[in-house]
């Protein structure tokens, strides 16, 4: 059978490689950078009478905006970091070989499945100052009422967003971290210990080093998700300020239609800071 | 080149209007029944907030029924949280010149309404078309203005709300009737109240209740918008509601985000008082027990605000005929007689029962209310009118700057 007709990857595979790349990046083109060419037009006031800066004269000199870009940036970096430190070491800990290693996998990859505002929604169950701790707590006598629980949810350190992030890319973090120790393999250890390296300085002076790429990348991802998101923030997080994209969000909705340029200048804000970051920790990886 | 560019534009939207501008006028020209015979068979969108079952159980299967057994027609309901999403896809969609749009109607009032009429996305002059427009008394003040804009035949009214709050008796036998009442209620009883920060809706409009009761009263606020009586009242409003935020769910340093939050914080036992700005929800709410069966809603002796919702159709629906026979159907005493009773949906009129069948006036006559809710006629003792966008706006905005911040 195989040889005696062409399959699907020659076929794709033939011509010029920007010629095979081109429905795919022609996707991205219209749907991706269209949309980001609109948003920025509307954010110069395009569609509303005339070109004008004042959309982001106005969002750039609102503290409000400034306290929710510092809001986010709080969120996207406590997430980013913890869901890093948990995700790798989780998946130094699940790359040996131990009896039921395949459950602990399958229990640690289960919620990539779950829709992020299933997940907040489970957080507001859970830590709520009515949830299920804080009911356990009253049932116990730890606690008078709801007030007497911390208000890890709509607080003002955001725990509950980024518990919720944390939860949720800790296992895409590790899965990442896992795949990638596969590829490298035992080989690169196996020698720095034949070498006389101690196990632990074999991991932190060869696997370490050899995972870095892959960890900044799977790091960028999140990082940019959690810092553009907006569902999780608008159902856990606090009235004032708000997330970002809970602000633009707040604008684009507003009946007053004016308010539309700057929920477009927000948008494009949010993009503009989140790919400096990202450019900046590639660049710093090099 | 930028201003090809904006000539473009420009030509390519007066197109498009002149487009649908023709569909609309060669309806009007019709009699009812061509209108039925050319909206036979085909569907109608209606873009619409989907927050409750019950509401939303009434247009797919009453309404969205009776269209498709007696004109053919397929009822599309597309569950909005935020109306302004829809008139976002309207104005994009007519700044790109699109004659056919994907709405044909939105459930509207106030701002948005506003919005529409402001920037000439609602299509007009065709309300005397429809027969049961006859029921309803298009003179009444609240009626022909919402939320201070004149109506002019641009939307067709549905249901009457009246804001209102609520109380489970056996929790908080006593709660406060009147806003100086809360204000005291709230200082002696702490962190057991709070309100949604604005821009959420009911939260706003709780907002307005502090202010109207500052300035003295709705008359001291009608008519266009005066900036100095705004500074003056709102300087007084932000005092006491900043005075206030110690003695709130935590401290005042944090707001409910949605009305939502709050009737779950309220079902949670988080707060004691609940407000809604239509009643007949804490009587759902109840059936569905979510609320106790000890809960009432009620007035203020100073009188809660008020305002009626309606149906528009956008100037570029695609489908306007069958949004007409919609429409008209929404109207029909029948119709309105089964959204007003309370298992239904509970909602209040705006047609005058009178003006139909024996039937459905003896129906009108005959409801029974859940007891948990206010009666339409108690709460209509003291209500209201609503404020004009321009105040309704400049409250919001204060507050999200003096107070919420």
């Amino acid at each position: 059978m195989a040889g005696s007709r062409t399959s699907a990857t020659e076929v794709i595979g033939r011509g010029h490689p920007w010629l095979s790349l081109a429905p795919a990046l022609g996707v991205i083109a219209v749907l991706f950078g269209g949309g980001l060419v609109l948003g920025l037009a509307g954010s110069f006031g395009m569609g509303r009478g005339g070109w004008t800066f004042e959309p982001w004269l106005a969002v750039l000199s609102e503290g409000r905006v400034w306290r929710a870009l510092g809001l986010s940036l709080w969120i996207a970096f406590a997430s980013t970091a913890l869901a890093c430190g948990l995700g790798l070491g989780a998946a130094l800990l699940l790359r040996r070989r131990f009896p039921g290693q395949g459950l602990a996998r399958l229990l640690f990859q289960i919620n990539l499945t779950i829709p992020h505002a299933v997940g907040a929604l489970g957080i507001l169950w859970l830590l709520s100052q009515s949830g299920f701790l804080a009911r356990l707590a009253g049932g116990a006598g730890l606690i008078d009422g709801p007030a007497g629980f911390p208000a890890l949810t709509q607080d003002r350190h955001a725990i509950g967003i980024i518990a919720h992030y944390v939860w949720k890319e800790v296992p895409f973090i590790g899965l990442i971290l896992l795949a990638n120790m596969q590829s490298i393999g035992d080989d690169p250890e196996a020698a720095a210990r034949s070498l006389g390296a101690s196990p632990f300085a074999a991991m932190r002076l060869v696997l370490l080093p050899l995972l870095r790429p892959a960890l900044i990348r799977a790091g960028a991802i999140v990082f940019a998700f959690s810092f553009g998101a907006w569902e999780v923030p608008v159902l856990l997080g606090q009235s004032a300020p708000p997330a970002l994209p809970v602000l633009a969000w707040q604008r684009f909705t507003d009946p007053d239609l004016a308010a539309r340029p700057e929920a477009m200048a927000i948008a494009m804000l949010i993009a503009l800071v989140s790919a400096l970051l990202i450019r900046a920790a590639f660049a710093g990886r090099s | 080149m930028k201003r090809m560019m904006a000539g473009l534009g420009g030509a390519l939207i007066l197109a498009g209007g002149l487009a649908h501008a023709q569909e609309g006028d060669a309806l009007l020209d019709m009699s009812w029944d061509e209108i039925v015979e050319t909206a036979r068979g085909g569907e109608v969108n209606v873009f619409m907030w989907g927050g409750a079952d019950n509401i939303n159980a009434y247009v797919s299967d009453y309404i969205g029924g009776q269209l498709e057994d007696d004109y053919d027609i397929t009822l599309n309901r597309v569950p909005l949280t935020d109306t302004a999403e829809a008139v976002n896809i309207v104005l994009g969609e007519v700044e790109a010149g699109a004659a056919e749009g994907a709405v044909d109607m939105i459930w509207i009032n106030g701002e948005n309404f506003r919005t529409m009429k402001q920037g000439d996305l609602a299509w007009c002059g065709y309300v005397d078309k429809l027969p049961n427009a006859d029921l309803v008394n298009f003179d009444n003040p609240a009626i022909a203005n919402d939320f201070g804009t004149p109506v002019e035949g641009c939307e067709v009214p549905w249901s009457r709300v009246q804001f209102a709050f609520a109380n489970d008796t056996a929790r908080t036998p006593e709660p406060p009737r009147s806003i100086p009442e809360l204000i005291d209620w709230a200082e002696a009883n702490p962190g057991r109240f709070t309100y949604p920060a604005p821009p959420d809706f009911t939260g706003a409009a709780f907002v307005r209740h502090v202010f109207t009761h500052v300035a003295g009263g709705a008359d001291a606020l009608i008519g266009p918008f005066d900036q100095a009586k705004f500074d003056e009242v709102a300087e007084e409003t932000w005092e006491i509601l900043n005075d206030l935020e110690p003695h709130l769910w935590r401290e005042g340093r944090t707001y409910p985000t949605s009305i939502t939050q709050l009737q779950q914080m309220f079902a949670n036992q988080e707060v004691d008082l609940f407000f809604t700005y239509d009643p007949a929800e804490v009587g759902t709410a109840v059936a569905n027990g979510i609320f106790p069966e000890t809960m009432q809603s009620y007035g203020l002796s100073d009188g809660t605000l008020a305002n009626t919702n309606y149906m528009v159709i956008p100037v570029n629906a695609a489908n306007k005929a069958a949004a007409l026979v919609t429409q008209n159907l929404l109207l029909s005493g029948e119709a309105q007689l089964e959204k007003a009773q309370p298992e239904v949906w509970g909602a209040a009129t705006v047609i005058e029962p009178d003006r139909a069948s024996k039937e459905v006036q003896a129906g009108f006559a005959a409801l029974e209310r859940h007891p948990s809710v206010v009666s339409i006629e108690e709460l209509g003792q003291a209500a209201l009118p609503e404020l004009t966008p321009d105040w309704t706006s400049k409250i919001e905005d204060g507050w999200i700057e003096n107070v919420g911040n």
